[in-house]
C-alpha cells in the first residue's frame, strides 16, 4: 500500500482511540470490564510522532476534512464511498489506482480499500 | 449478546492452540500475521501498530492469565474475534503481573453497523471470570472443544 496512505490510516486509528477514550460512555463500559485507560498522554505523543512523518500538505488536508466531516479516511465497499455513499468512478478501481491516494469526488474524503482486492 | 451469537464471531482460521511467541509484542505479531495469512486483514503493520498503541493506553491483560488485545482499525472490513493460547505463558504486563496464557483478540472497523464489538468483548470478559472456564480453555485440544466451551456445553445459553 502507498506508505503515506498507510500512515493516514494509522493516524485515524489513533484519533479514533483517543476520541473513544475521552468518550464517557465508551470509557465507562471498558472500565466496567476492568480495562484501565491511563495512558492517553502516551497516545497523544504517538500521534504527534506519527503526524510528523506525514507530508505536510496531506496532513493538512486530513486535519481539515476531519474537522469538517468527522472521519477523513473512509473505506470503499462495492465501489461506494462509505463516507457519503456516492459511487466512485470506475477508473478508481484499477489495482494501480488502489495504491494511490484518491479522494471521493463527491465529499472529498480520502478513500481506502480495506480488503485490498 | 448470548453465547451462540458470540461464538459466530470466531472461526477455525483464527484459532491458535499453541503460540510460539515468548513476549507481548511477539504474541501480537504472531496473531496479526496469522490473521493476515488467513486473508482477514489487509495491512498488518497498521493493525499491529494500533494494538501496541492500545497496550500503551493500559494493559489488556486483566489478570488470571488472560489478555484481551482489542481496538478499532480502518484496516479491517468487519469485526474479527481470534483465540490463541500459549502453553507456557508470556510476560504481558498484566495487571496482576502473572504470565498470560489465554488471548482473546477483538478488532472492529471504526463504523460497525451491528454494534457487536463492545458487547462481544464484554461477554468474553464475563465468561472468563469463571475459573472453570479458564481451566477448560487452558486444556483445550482443538476448535471443536473451544466451541463447546464458548457455547457452555451442557449449560443453558443466555
Amino acid at each position: 500500500m502507498n506508505e503515506q496512505l498507510m500512515l493516514l490510516v494509522a493516524l485515524q486509528d489513533l484519533d479514533t482511540m483517543i476520541r473513544e477514550t475521552q468518550d464517557k460512555v465508551h470509557a465507562t463500559k471498558l472500565a466496567n470490564m476492568g480495562f484501565a485507560l491511563e495512558g492517553v498522554d502516551d497516545l497523544r505523543n504517538a500521534r504527534e510522532e506519527l503526524a510528523g512523518s506525514i507530508e505536510k500538505a496531506l496532513l493538512h488536508r486530513y486535519e481539515r476534512i476531519s474537522q469538517r466531516l468527522g472521519r477523513a479516511v473512509v473505506p470503499i465497499t462495492s465501489n461506494v464511498c462509505l463516507g457519503c455513499f456516492a459511487v466512485i468512478p470506475t477508473a478508481y478501481t484499477s489495482m494501480e489506482n488502489r495504491e494511490k491516494i484518491l479522494y471521493c469526488e463527491n465529499c472529498g474524503r480520502i478513500l481506502y480499500w480495506p480488503r485490498g482486492t | 449478546m448470548n453465547r451462540q451469537e458470540l461464538f459466530t464471531l470466531f472461526s477455525e482460521d483464527l484459532f491458535i492452540p499453541s503460540l510460539k511467541a515468548k513476549d507481548r509484542d511477539g504474541v501480537l505479531q504472531e496473531m496479526v500475521d496469522h490473521a493476515a495469512a488467513a486473508g482477514v486483514i489487509r495491512d498488518r503493520d497498521v493493525i499491529l501498530g494500533m494494538l501496541k498503541n492500545r497496550e500503551s493506553l493500559g494493559s489488556t491483560g486483566l489478570g488470571e492469565g488472560v489478555a484481551f488485545p482489542h481496538g478499532r482499525s480502518l484496516a479491517i472490513p468487519s469485526l474479527m474475534a481470534f483465540f490463541a493460547r500459549s502453553v507456557k505463558g508470556v510476560e504481558y504486563g498484566a495487571i496482576d503481573g502473572k504470565p498470560v496464557k489465554l488471548f482473546f483478540m477483538f478488532i472492529a472497523p471504526p463504523i460497525e453497523k451491528e454494534n457487536r464489538y463492545l458487547p462481544a468483548l464484554g461477554q468474553v470478559v464475563e465468561l472468563i471470570r469463571d475459573a472453570g472456564t479458564r481451566e477448560q480453555l487452558l486444556q483445550v485440544a482443538g476448535y471443536e472443544q473451544f466451541r463447546q466451551i464458548i457455547l457452555g456445553d451442557g449449560e443453558e445459553s443466555e
